[in-house]
């Protein structure tokens, strides 16, 4: 089942010019409909592929290495930069790796100056994730996983006020009390492995029962099997609930932007509930106003 | 379902769940190997975009995702692949993956022979880890996998097994695939008896 690398294709054996550094054909079959702004080749971009490191070729040899640099940093801070000399370059042209600060400056700066000319040359720029360390490629997935995971949250609450709103034109103090209940929601104690109400404060937005006791129960295996170390790497991933670093609220409004989601620490997220939740049909809004006057009603259980 | 919610989504969730379903509607439909990889491409590439991901679902593209795994055109299996390492960030998608029996079908991909396939199957499986599917997921056929994989000569490969190493499996069940990799490793050199 396993690929072994000892009989392992060409894939594996090729040297530092890597498959995803090759600029692809651009695909030229594809129907209006589907035609993008720009001639793209067929190809997919997942988390592995992204990289805060990208690699410049086709910088002419000219000694431009500070505007090159500089035009790299319209997008975010460079961490780092340097020639790279052992990588194979067009006559006249050089090789640069540019290290960002953020993913987010990588990928804008891919965007932006992949295909684009130069100084006369034109430049190509890919991701180099070859170059990542393991704790690069951890941090990588583990913001992605809490951007996601914000966004979902985001868009969980956006709904639950448009549907507010649309049912109950009348009670705008609804929405605007559900917005404030969520920040208080994120200082409840994160130690509580039985509290359902715990788990449901960040899914407000879900008009949801209670759990069957069987579901809580999952909840307190977490900390039972793994060593100290991978506990917390796991909590941080998957269960805010055992997470033991307090932190405090702060308002997570939908008009956050994906910088500010990022530049985050690692936040309580509740991804833990999310394998209690179901999509269930929408209860009553008798019963969704209930409950929100329910939850104002809390203490706050610091 | 709850299209009502993606219609009145302040980010043209209309039209973008329309959209979707054109290009699901073109995958199903054409017979074109060619156009059958591109509209996978886009839906893998979409399925990165959080705004997308509940449109997804509905158009239970999971399942279209993991169907593609057992094809034989390898970039089915690689766009495919890519697709669901793109989803499984999200833990409701994350569900939908695992109630369909992801696991295996996921954990198939990593003897691919492309490299992405494989990066996409153990990030994915990475995704996938709840405190129900972990003892699934860190079988010791895949702990010792991925224990092969740390050691390979590609970095990508390299660097990404030790993250599951570390993130998902226990410091014993590393040690136990470890040991199983020696007896593996020195049983090669020695002659079976004949008579076994």
């Amino acid at each position: 089942m396993a690929a072994s690398s000892g009989n392992s294709s060409s894939c594996w054996d090729s040297p530092e010019v890597y498959k995803h550094h090759e600029q692809r054909k651009v695909c030229i079959s594809r129907p209006k409909y589907r035609e993008g702004r720009n001639d793209r080749a067929v190809k997919v971009y997942t988390i592995n592929l992204e990289s805060r490191y990208l690699m410049v070729q086709g910088v002419p040899a000219i000694g431009v290495m500070p505007e090159l640099i500089q035009r790299c940093a319209l997008y975010g801070a460079v961490e780092e930069y340097r020639p790279l000399d052992e990588y194979p370059a067009e006559e006249f042209t050089e090789v640069y790796l540019v290290k960002f600060q953020k993913l987010t400056s990588a990928r804008a700066a891919k965007r932006h100056m992949d295909e684009k000319s130069f100084y006369g040359g034109l430049l190509h720029v890919c991701y180099v994730p070859e170059y990542e360390s393991v704790e690069d490629i951890r941090f990588k997935l583990q913001d992605r996983r809490r951007y996601i995971t914000r966004a979902a949250q985001n868009r969980v609450r956006e709904k639950e006020q448009k549907e507010a709103e649309k049912e109950e034109p009348t009670t705008s103090r609804t929405a605007t009390t559900s917005e404030k209940i969520i920040p208080r929601h994120d200082q409840r104690p994160n130690n509580d492995n039985t509290g359902e109400n715990t788990k449901f404060s960040h899914y407000s937005g879900f008009q949801l029962l209670p759990l069957p006791p069987q579901e809580s129960h999952y909840y307190g295996h977490q900390n039972q099997h793994w060593t100290g170390q991978t506990e917390d790497k796991m909590g941080t991933l998957h269960n805010a609930i055992i997470d033991t670093r307090q932190q405090p609220a702060h308002g997570l409004s939908s008009s956050q932007t994906s910088s500010d989601r990022e530049r985050d620490t690692e936040r309580r997220l509740t991804p833990k509930q999310a394998p209690a939740v179901r999509f269930v049909p929408r209860t009553t809004n008798l019963e969704n106003r209930k409950r929100k006057i329910q939850e104002a009603a809390k203490p706050n259980t610091d | 379902m709850r299209r009502s919610d993606s219609r009145s989504d302040s980010t043209g969730g209309a039209e973008r769940f329309e959209y979707l379903q054109t290009l699901v509607t073109e995958f199903q439909d054409t017979d074109s190997g060619e156009a059958k990889e591109q509209v996978l491409a886009n839906l893998a590439n979409f399925a990165y975009d959080p705004k997308n991901m509940e449109s997804l679902r509905e158009l239970q593209v999971t399942d279209l995702f993991l169907d593609m795994l057992t094809e034989e055109n390898q970039n089915l299996v690689e766009f495919g692949m890519g697709g669901l390492c793109n989803l499984s960030m999200e833990p409701q998608c994350r569900d939908l993956i695992l109630q369909s029996s992801g696991i295996s079908l996921v954990t198939d991909c990593l003897s691919s022979q492309r490299e992405e396939t494989v990066l996409s199957a153990i990030t994915t499986l990475m995704n996938l880890t709840t405190p129900q599917s972990r003892s699934d997921i860190t079988a010791p056929a895949i702990v010792q996998c991925m224990l092969r994989f740390s050691l390979s000569e590609n970095p990508r490969l390299r660097s990404l097994a030790a993250v599951f190493l570390q993130d998902c499996c226990s410091r014993e069940q590393v040690a136990r695939a470890e040991l199983q990799m020696q007896g593996q490793q020195t049983a090669v050199g020695i002659p079976l008896p004949k008579d076994s």
